[in-house]
């Protein structure tokens, strides 16, 4: 099932779906792609791509100049204050609200609760999706039926932060307390207490049963694993794995500033990753057309999926229409934590058939997830636990994935790096690891008897999509990262610490991702050549501190033959850019960044035709570099700025010289990655410490190789976390035990290890001189090879994460007696 | 102090205004301070490379030099830094002239969001003031204090290591007149 594909049905329960017996022909999924001739450019004949050309936006970040959401409060001298009076309880309703104290308070400019004209009774999802969202419209801006500690019952503006923090404090709140449940496993069984009745949720996704809390069941098989399981010659195996509820802990809380401008429009600055799946839900939601909404997008500080959402905008909405004033709401670090999104908390099963000689015969995946109190990305982060991560092994047969989404009243979950990638890796690739050892196999041969390569038509990760959905691959470094990885953490030749109670192991784990979302993207760009020869590039695509407006520049500066300083980027403005689906599923370089190239490539159009009435030559003599136009026949040139004057003043006609480019597509070729991890354990406490990561990864060509190993190390430092942190923790009252970065457990510079990223390059044809996605892929990789590498230095295995000394010493005391 | 209004035990909302009289980046500069905690009242004044990661004290976005020593803005009353000399990431290089840690930290590709990078800067800056020559493992140390939730460091603790080489060096080149 593609990531955001719209799965709603009219009520009925899913039914697997058998896959039909189609033959895709080649001209579907061609092997050869039809490229421009300038996209796959030798190293030698590139003057911008692949060059580490500075990050545009470095040195106003570096000086304190650039403007984060918090930052523009200072433009806005009427501005109050929001803050959120929260539920306390973890499922109920509110029986009674007294918001009188708070009203009357001074500089308190309004109280808003779900009854409130400007505030919206309908239902939605904060997920920032394609239209319809493939999540359910299971909440409400404000609420009076709760369904965890957190969920927003009022809001207040008031003239600053404490008066607005009191004025919450002033309102009293009955409630009427309902049995609540936490543990996913008791909440999808018959008797327990039920969060949603069928009338409470719109948009309902496939295989919902609300009865047994139940958001949604989905399926996909390619071939019989049954009768896989059936055969004599087989080894079957099952493991159980579990995963944290990770924060995505952005240093940048959730920060909106809205406001009604001259027009009477709404205008919403805001640290969104999708700033017109935004604007589209708060049309939808308020009522106002979404020609009336402006949605701007300043510096962010780090999103990581969690503002793949509109998480705030609404409540600072509500209250702009209500006092007529700028309002700002800026989330606390502790709502962070309890009240905004996480990642999917996980229980994944693993089963396989393997035969004695290593052949992997059938292999499965079952997933859990708890979604929380309400469904945001819940399908379809869960049918990427399957989708990413199973199309690594293209060449088993047998293939079977199922997952159950289930509601619980903790607080709700969303989108989050890997977007369920991590939790399928971690059962795929620690479940491998124990085959290869019970049937003494070299764990890297295992996986490279199985493994994609080129050529490869991938059926798995379309297999719960239909027909169509399969993908050819078309770039793979997955032997070259395999090998120089290996190289790299000294796979052949560790040396065993002197001390007998410490033990020293390596383990491997590999992973593939996708770029973007196949049939599910769109991304657009306009540039515009100044007088002086410099060029306006206006792009929707969102740029949360990732590089990517330097990534835009630079595909630009490659197609224009020009200096990347002429490039003025423009980004994530409704008004002003064109229109993008934002910043996730690892889209951003290839999908805004093709459309970028074609935009740039229609603007050089023009200048070549242009360059040809000036130098009296025909045009395809003429070729770009460095901000000219030279003749290949005469060696005559002319500048991009004499072009550019020409253009705008010339005596007998004039013209704007203008490029636009709109791109969408049905591909999503995936990135891999190698990880090892290095670590050497105390057999007596159990203690570890990783004396390095190593990871290699394959994204293409990285279009900017500074700003890509960057990308890989914080993504394996988020997946370290992963492995061994406790996440956000839930108290048995349904309360996050979570409240500041010191009770997260967030792991500093000098508790983390050293990260080695290493670039393996290949050529994409589908992708903007041959890039394809890197933020995501190595953040899947550290929880398995870190289990791994455990199971090699002292044979025991920790399949629920965190990987803690007292769980290894407790195996190890399992063990020994 | 006003009388609170009806109901609200909690806090006062409207102050009488108070002033302190701070040296910010080497100008003399009265911010408001009732109250207030020293990052709200440069942020109020316009500085805004000050920033707030957190509920007080546990991010170290906020992280200022008073007289030379890192603090959390955030954690500081106004009041207690009235008279010190305070320097902001503001106060440092500029865009077209940068100091050789932020110049490092560009030409690292240390900087991913940005929103943690004048905290880690001005830490490195009383870092190498103290110690010229550190280890990776003291630069470690030294970022404890600072959340960073892009990087996983790496490029970060590469940017100061260097930056230690080009203050270093610039000091030589400069008769030691550098900022």
């Amino acid at each position: 099932m593609s990531e955001d594909e719209p799965v709603s049905d009219g009520g009925t329960a899913s039914e697997p779906v058998p896959k039909t017996e189609t033959v895709e022909t080649e001209e579907e999924h061609p092997l050869e792609w039809d490229e421009p001739d300038n996209n796959d450019l030798a190293p030698e004949e590139r003057s911008s791509v692949s060059k580490r050309p500075e990050k545009q936006d470095d040195r106003k970040l570096v000086t304190g100049d650039a403007t984060f959401t918090a930052d523009q409060a200072r433009r806005f001298p009427q501005l109050v204050h929001a803050k959120v009076l929260r539920s306390e309880i973890p499922n109920g309703r509110v029986v009674d609200i007294d918001t009188t104290d708070a009203e009357a308070m001074d500089g308190v400019h309004a109280v808003l609760t779900p009854d409130s004209p400007t505030v919206p009774d309908g239902k939605y999802t904060s997920a920032g999706q394609s239209y319809p969202e493939p999540s359910p419209w299971d909440m409400q801006v404000l609420t009076d039926r709760v369904r965890y500690v957190g969920d927003p019952i009022a809001a207040v503006a008031a003239e600053d932060t404490e008066t607005a923090a009191a004025a919450v404090e002033a309102i009293d709140v009955d409630y009427e307390e309902y049995d609540y449940v936490l543990d996913p496993e008791v909440a999808f069984s018959e008797d327990a207490p039920q969060l949603f009745g069928d009338d409470d949720v719109e948009n309902k996704i496939v295989g919902h049963d609300y009865s047994r809390n139940r958001m949604s069941h989905i399926e996909g098989r390619l071939g019989d694993v049954e009768e896989a399981y059936d055969r004599e010659d087989v080894h079957v195996h099952e493991t159980s794995w579990e995963t944290i509820r990770q924060s995505h802990a952005n240093v940048e809380p959730h920060t909106t500033i809205a406001y009604t401008d001259e027009d009477d429009r709404q205008v919403l600055i805001t640290s969104t990753q999708v700033p017109n799946h935004t604007r589209r839900q708060l049309a939808h939601l308020f009522d106002i057309p979404i020609r009336d909404i402006r949605v701007k997008k300043p510096r962010v500080g780090g999103g990581f999926g969690g503002k793949q959402a509109m998480v705030v905008e609404p409540i600072p909405l509500a209250l702009t229409l209500a006092t007529d004033r700028p309002v700002m709401y800026e989330a606390t670090r502790e709502e962070e934590f309890y009240a905004m999104r996480s990642r999917h908390p996980m229980q994944v099963r693993a089963r396989s058939a393997v035969t004695e000689d290593g052949t992997i015969e059938a292999l499965e995946l079952y997933a859990l997830s708890n979604t929380g109190a309400y469904g945001s990305h819940g399908m379809t982060v869960a049918g990427n636990v399957g989708a990413k991560p199973l199309p690594l092994y293209s060449k088993v047969p047998r293939i079977h994935f199922e997952a159950d989404i289930v509601h619980t009243n903790v607080p709700q979950t969303g989108a989050m790096r890997g977007y369920g990638a991590p939790q399928g890796t971690l059962a795929l690739e620690g479940h491998l690891d124990e085959v290869a050892r019970d049937l003494d196999l070299d764990p890297i041969e295992i996986r490279q008897d199985h493994y994609m390569e080129i050529g490869d038509l991938d059926e798995i990760a379309g297999m719960m999509g239909g027909e169509g959905a399969e993908r050819r691959i078309r770039s793979c470094g997955l032997d070259e990262c395999v090998k120089r990885g290996k190289e790299a953490i000294g796979w052949d030749d560790i040396d065993q610490p002197e001390a007998d109670h410490l033990h020293r192991g390596i383990g491997v784990a590999l992973s593939a991702q996708g770029t973007g979302v196949a049939g599910d993207e769109l991304g657009a760009a306009q540039i515009m050549m100044n007088e002086d020869g410099s060029f306006h590039l206006q792009v929707g695509g969102v740029d949360i501190g990732t590089g990517a407006d330097t990534a835009f520049v630079q595909i630009a500066a490659e197609e224009l033959g020009c200096d990347e300083r002429a490039i003025i980027p423009k980004t994530s403005d409704t008004d002003n850019t064109p229109f993008d689906y934002g910043a996730y599923a690892s889209s951003t370089t290839y999908i805004s960044g093709r459309a970028v190239k074609k935009a740039a490539s229609d603007a050089r159009d023009r200048i070549l035709e242009w360059a040809s009435r000036m130098l009296e030559e025909p045009v395809d003599a003429l070729e770009t570099e460095s901000g000219e136009v030279y003749s290949t026949v005469s060696g005559d040139s002319v500048t991009f700025e004499e072009i550019g004057y020409e253009s705008v003043y010339g005596d007998e006609t004039r013209e704007h010289i203008l490029g636009k480019g709109s791109f969408s597509t049905e591909e999503s070729p995936p990135p891999f990655a190698a990880q090892f991890a290095d670590v050497t354990v105390d057999e007596r406490t159990g203690e570890f410490e990783v004396n390095k990561l190593v990871v290699a990864v394959d994204c293409g060509v990285a279009i900017n190789p500074g700003m890509a190993e960057g990308q890989i190390e914080g993504a394996n430092h988020m997946g370290y976390e992963m492995a061994v942190t406790e996440g956000i923790t839930v108290d048995e009252d349904g309360h996050v035990e979570v409240e500041s970065y010191d009770d997260y457990g967030f792991r500093t510079a000098s508790e983390s290890p050293p990260i080695e990223s290493i670039l393996v390059e290949t050529h994409e044809p589908t992708g903007p001189f041959g890039a394809k996605s890197v933020a995501e892929v190595p953040t899947n990789t550290v929880p398995p090879a870190l289990s791994n590498a455990i199971r090699e230095a002292v044979g025991v295995r920790i399949t629920e994460m965190p990987i803690t000394a007292e769980k290894i010493r407790t195996k190890l005391d399992d063990t020994t007696t | 102090m006003s009388v609170p209004g009806p109901g609200t035990a909690v806090r006062p909302t409207f102050r009488t205004t108070m002033t302190t009289k701070l040296t910010i980046n080497g100008t003399q500069t009265t911010v408001e301070s009732a109250d207030t905690d020293l990052a709200t009242a440069l942020r109020s004044a316009g500085y805004t490379g000050v920033k707030c990661g957190c509920d007080g004290g546990e991010c170290g976005a906020s992280t200022v030099l008073v007289d030379g020593a890192p603090e959390m803005a955030c954690g500081m009353a106004t009041r207690e830094a009235a008279g010190a000399n305070i320097q902001t990431i503001e106060g440092l290089g500029s865009q077209d002239d940068l100091h050789p840690i932020q110049e490092a930290f560009v030409d690292h590709f240390a900087v991913q969001c940005g929103f943690c990078i004048p905290g880690m800067i001005l830490e490195a800056k009383a870092l190498l003031a103290e110690n010229p020559d550190p280890t990776e493992t003291e630069v470690r140390k030294a970022l404890d204090d600072h959340i960073c939730r892009c990087t996983g460091y790496t490029k970060p603790v590469a940017a100061i290591l260097d930056a230690a080489d080009r203050v270093a060096n610039r000091q030589v080149a400069t008769d030691g007149g550098t900022r």
